[in-house]
């Protein structure tokens, strides 16, 4: 998908323009790893992983609905409610097999979804204030469902789901992984992943192409509620008990991870492997950070201007193209 | 005005303009579309600079470099596109940068007085309190005429000024016209409607391709003249029509209605033929495709495809039923910017590209096939497409239809904004196209080329059928005589 | 040249990441450098080679009372000459568990934790201790028996007194409204046991309503002024904290009324209210004296002393008349 701007020759200004957060998150690595070289212990990296694998997965949904030019703001609350039902189904009282709780996790995060891209597509609401309506939405059923207290007391099974590993490798890298497989082959090698593009690009002109722009549009928001829904499984497993405020504020990553990646917010610009850098540098920062023991309020100032910094760098890309 | 000469970027569209007003008269000014008339008129209006030229104003050089400085010399313009704001009130429109008042504060009651009084003057009847977005478009375009009056202008250009009211409103705005002159004002009318113009003007200048051709006073020429003058040129472009068999019908259009756009229009397009769509500007060609491609709905119509009636809600239908549509304006409509050449030309051919995932062989052959077919200029089918010529990116847009093979497609101003020898070439590949048995409806405005490259004219005129001519029946008089006939 | 200003940004970013690295776990390094050649001299039969390393996870750092505790708590390791790492929760267990792992992975010599979620943390509490590293809990409980210690006040106690103090101020005949804590953390959970062991015992109290503030202060705000609104009847509001003590009665001033008030943690905030009659009085968390104790405590497991499973510090309560003394050791 890589399309080339400039073909007379390979020079450095392109590369740099194209991979600059690439280096930029082989740097981020390389100084931490000189200062604090535990950091590049298969421990510690296996950690990092497991723990940036939430945000991977709402990060690889909401590049989807970033392609299109959308928002999905919801998606935080959507883990709450998957991850919260989720809970309900899998407390060991039920005696119900963990995929069972699982299966219930994604479909609500599924449904949820559903419901953003029918809305958004369908009735024309604006992106932005679906999702921020579909925030509290959720965000509330999950306070219903649980009357705001905790449900602990999962399952066995269902608590390997994040807290388990297969060999020295975390499950929900794994998941990861396989997820970021799947959406790598639905948006380079099949046809859909080109809608999706030319949807974001223009609108108009891909339906003057003959493609259902509606359904591409309803179905990016479908993509990010059911990785949000399978995040929030994820989650709850790894808190052990279903929590009413679970991934509060989650899509701000999600969101920055995308942009980090050189995914435009006006849409059809942007890659996926770029968001996996975007939120390899978000988790490194977090895990890095901690471990060079740096004080949390700098974190934030840090994290926001590396958010800044690289939405201009992309602007400048934009730009000079 | 004189010598005026205006360029954009590198095509000139005003060539050693001379034009010439005298107060209390009203000169009009006439020309095909594209000929160059309101492009003067803005000039003037200040809202281009002209390249070269002069312009006296009472005998005394001028040069207008903004609309304010046109606005306080005493010209005023009303522009055919009318952009009012519509939650504003029409005293507050008309009134829009000069309110009454001090410099904090606006004085609403002596606007709206002001304003009623203006309507009243101009036998208007409108209430000066409503917001001017719940008017109809006839009474918006009379609002824009009391403004332009309001400000006292001593030039008032009006440009196209009863494309949307009613005869009775002609009438009254015809006796503001006249009170005006009597008042020493000089008007300069841009109007197609000819008989209205014989009707109002004094003095007549017809452009024709960016020249000036000629001024005639009103009374010394009759209508065939105007038209003979307008588009009166030497037809000494080659065009590569090549004689190609035509067959039966294939696509039958009945009854096709759409309110306020067209109505009532009938067609048939044959085999192996180019069917040429000729008319003015707005005259409703382009509304008359989107909704036989399904982007755009209809009040009434049916559309048999070789003789079995067709149902085409939505651009699918459409495609599916042989039909292809290359738009007006390829950057909004026609291409995704964002991507690469290659992709955009395959970009309706996708489901046949694909059995499980992408055949990337498959569709790399078959994008360079089309590049090779269609001579598109590209380095690399991975370049963007936005870095290629209008030219070739036109024929891109063209890949990306041809390559369904539709039976039917539909090109709407398909050389618009593209060099010559890309226009050569699509002329070329349109000829070729045919030639297999398809057929070609052309929307075009540039009558040399309609009338170079179809086989037939069919000639709208303000949403209805003006005319329809074979191609040994081809006139450019006719042709515009039809255009203007339903005004 | 827009590229030239693209490298220019980038090394710019590094650098000013590496610089601030640089300059903040220098900082401490530096001052326990100090502190340890201080007690070298002082205690020369201790080892002062290998430093003990101690991180401690706190649920917020954006607030006042465990601001105070951290202080302390750093303070305290200071004195003691060993090095604390802190980190802040941000309301959230699964970052508090994320940063509990990166403590081990960081190869830490014990953990304080002070958890947002008494059972989700239990978990982080399994991974420490099963990679050998002595866990302290701190001001809040987590559901766990393999902590090494706990240092905390006995929120049960802090639930009874203040309500107790409201008794003996308006009588046992009144409505009231509780604002509470987060729902599910041990301070919420062990405060209502109290407030509910005085109400039982006082069987005329009627409880119009009891809703959770999250320990906020603009939360508790927006509560009170709906029950404002929808009740005319409340005479007393006893909040589990300060926070949101402060914030009921914000709204009670508001619509120009005068309801007594009442809070836990004797934050400063609070202590000036109970000075100037805003709070009847408010019952006070020694944080401080849990950090510092809970470094202590930590520190004598690691060198292997024994210790006991729970201390506990004392609630006080801080009225008119004492409240310049607890402003004091509030220094």
């Amino acid at each position: 998908m890589d399309t080339i701007r400039n073909t007379k020759k390979i020079n450095l200004k392109q590369i740099l323009s194209q991979y600059g957060t690439l280096f930029g998150l082989i740097a981020i690595v390389i100084i931490i790893s000189i200062i604090k070289p535990k950091f590049l212990s298969i421990d510690n990296i296996m950690n990092l992983l497991r723990q940036t694998s939430i945000n991977g997965l709402l990060a690889i949904g909401m590049t989807f609905v970033v392609l299109t030019g959308g928002i999905d703001l919801s998606v935080g609350s959507i883990v709450g409610a998957s991850g919260m039902f989720a809970a309900l189904v899998a407390k060991s009282e039920n005696n119900l097999p963990w995929y069972v709780a699982a299966l219930v996790g994604i479909s609500v995060g599924l449904l949820l979804g559903i419901l953003n891209g029918v809305i958004i597509s369908y009735l024309k609401v604006p992106a932005f204030i679906a999702t921020l309506g579909m925030l509290s939405i959720a965000r509330g059923i999950t306070y219903m469902a649980s009357d705001a207290r905790p449900v602990p007391g999962l399952s066995e099974d269902f608590l390997k789901i994040g807290g388990g590993n297969i060999g020295p490798i975390p499950i929900p890298v794994i998941i990861l992984v396989i997820v970021l497989v799947i959406c790598y082959i639905l948006l380079y090698r099949h046809r859909y992943g080109r809608y999706v593009f030319a949807t974001g690009g223009n609108a108009l002109a891909a339906r003057v192409s003959g493609i259902k722009v509606k359904k591409i549009v309803c179905s990016v928001y479908m993509i990010s509620g059911l990785l949000a829904g399978l995040a929030g499984v994820i989650l709850t497993s790894r808190v052990t008990s279903g929590l009413a405020q679970s991934g509060q504020n989650y899509e701000t990553d999600a969101i920055a991870a995308a942009v980090i990646g050189g995914n435009s917010l006006a849409g059809g610009r942007g890659r996926l492997w770029g968001t996996v850098v975007g939120f390899l540098i978000i988790g490194v920062m977090n895990n890095g950070l901690d471990m060079m023991a740096v004080s949390s309020y700098w974190q934030l100032v840090i994290k926001g201007s590396i958010i800044i910094i690289a939405v201009m760098l992309d602007s400048l890309n934009e730009a000079k193209s | 005005m004189k010598h005026i000469e205006k360029s954009f970027y590198t095509v000139k569209v005003l060539n050693n303009i001379q034009f010439s007003l005298k107060a209390g008269t009203v000169h009009a000014l006439m020309g095909e579309n594209g000929a160059g008339k309101s492009t003067l008129m803005k000039i003037l209006a200040g809202v281009y600079k002209s390249d070269e030229g002069e312009i006296y104003l009472n005998g005394k050089r001028v040069n207008i470099d903004s609309p304010k400085v046109s606005q306080e010399l005493g010209i005023a313009m009303i522009h055919q596109e009318l952009s009012p704001i519509p939650q504003m009130t029409v005293a507050e429109n008309i009134y829009l940068g000069r309110e009454p008042g001090s410099k904090l504060f606006v004085n609403y009651k002596e606007m709206y007085k002001k304003a009623a009084q203006l309507l009243e003057s101009l036998n208007v009847h409108i209430n000066p309190r409503v917001k001017i977005g719940t008017l109809k478009v006839a009474d918006q375009q009379l609002i824009e005429i009391a403004k332009a009056i309001s400000i006292n202008a001593n030039i008032i250009i009006m440009d196209e000024p009863t494309s949307a009211i009613s005869d009775k409103e002609v009438d009254n705005l015809f006796r503001i016209i006249q009170s005006l002159k009597e008042q020493g004002k000089g008007i300069i009318y841009i109007s197609h409607k000819i008989d209205e113009i014989f009707q109002i003007a004094d003095e007549i200048t017809v452009l024709r391709d960016g020249t000036y051709i000629n001024s005639w006073q009103a009374k010394d020429i009759d209508k065939s003249i105007l038209i003979k003058n307008m588009v009166g040129r030497e037809l000494n472009e080659v065009y590569p029509k090549v004689k190609v068999p035509i067959g039966e019908t294939l696509l039958e259009v009945h009854n096709f209605s759409l309110k306020n756009k067209f109505h009532n229009i009938n067609f048939v397009v044959k085999k192996g033929e180019i069917l040429g769509f000729a008319g003015l500007v707005g005259a409703g060609r382009t509304e008359i495709m989107n909704s036989l491609f399904g982007l755009e709905p209809l009040d009434t119509g049916e559309v048999k495809m070789e003789g079995k009636v067709i149902t085409i809600k939505k651009s699918q239908d459409a495609i599916k039923n042989g039909i292809a549509f290359v738009t007006e304006d390829r950057k909004n409509e026609g291409l995704i910017l964002q991507m690469s050449v290659g992709q955009n030309i395959t970009l309706a051919s996708m489901k046949e590209l694909q059995k499980f995932l992408i055949k990337t062989k498959a569709e790399r052959k078959v994008i360079q096939k089309q590049i090779k077919a269609l001579r598109i200029k590209v380095n690399h089918p991975r370049q963007l497409v936005s870095s290629l010529s209008g030219g070739n990116q036109q024929k891109v847009v063209l890949a990306k239809w041809m390559m369904k093979n539709p039976r039917v497609l539909i090109l709407d101003e398909p050389t618009r904004g593209i060099d010559v020898g890309a226009k050569a070439e699509v002329y070329k590949l349109m000829c070729a196209y045919v030639e297999k048995g398809n057929s070609i409806i052309m929307i075009s405005s540039e009558m040399p080329e309609v009338m170079g490259m179809a086989d037939r004219i069919i000639v709208l005129s303000n949403g209805c059928i003006g005319g329809e001519l074979n191609r040994e029946e081809f006139d450019q008089e006719r042709i515009m005589s039809y255009a203007v006939s339903k005004m | 040249m827009k590229v030239l200003k693209k490298c220019i940004s980038m090394l710019l970013i590094t650098t000013m990441m590496v610089g601030l690295m640089g300059c903040s776990s220098n900082d401490k390094r530096v001052d326990n450098e100090s502190a340890t050649e201080q007690t070298a001299t002082a205690d020369a039969g201790k080892d002062t080679e290998k430093k003990i390393v101690l991180g401690m996870t706190l649920y917020s750092l954006k607030n006042e009372f465990t601001v105070r505790l951290a202080n302390a708590a750093t303070k305290k390791a200071e004195e003691l000459g060993v090095e604390l790492k802190i980190y802040d929760g941000n309301y959230d267990p699964s970052t508090q568990i994320n940063q509990i792992e990166t403590m081990i992975s960081d190869g830490v010599d014990g953990i304080i934790l002070n958890p947002q979620d008494a059972e989700a943390l239990s978990v982080g509490v399994d991974k420490a201790v099963e990679a050998g590293i002595p866990v302290v809990g701190v001001n809040t409980r987590v559901k766990s028996d393999k902590l090494t210690s706990y240092v905390g006040s006995q929120d049960v106690y802090a639930g009874e007194l203040e309500t107790q103090y409201m008794v003996d101020l308006i009588g046992t005949k009144f409505n009231a409204v509780i604002i509470e804590g987060p729902l599910g953390q041990s301070a919420q959970i062990e405060r209502r046991e109290g407030i509910q062991n005085i109400l039982d015992k006082n069987p005329d109290i009627k409880i119009l309503a009891e809703k959770t503030a999250n320990w906020s202060r603009s939360e508790a705000m927006t509560i009170m002024e709906n029950w404002l609104n929808a009740f005319d009847n409340i005479d007393a509001v006893i909040a589990e904290n300060d926070e949101m003590a402060l914030g009921a009665r914000e709204a009670i001033k508001a619509k120009g009324l005068d309801i007594p008030v009442i809070g836990v943690d004797g934050i400063t905030d609070a202590l000036n209210a109970v000075e100037s009659g805003d709070m009847v009085a408010s019952i006070f968390q020694d944080g401080a004296g849990q950090g510092s104790k809970a470094v202590e405590v930590l520190v004598k497991a690691i060198k292997g002393e024994t210790v006991d499973k729970e201390y506990w510090i004392d609630f006080e309560p801080v009225t008119k008349d004492n409240v310049a003394e607890f402003k004091l050791r509030a220094q």
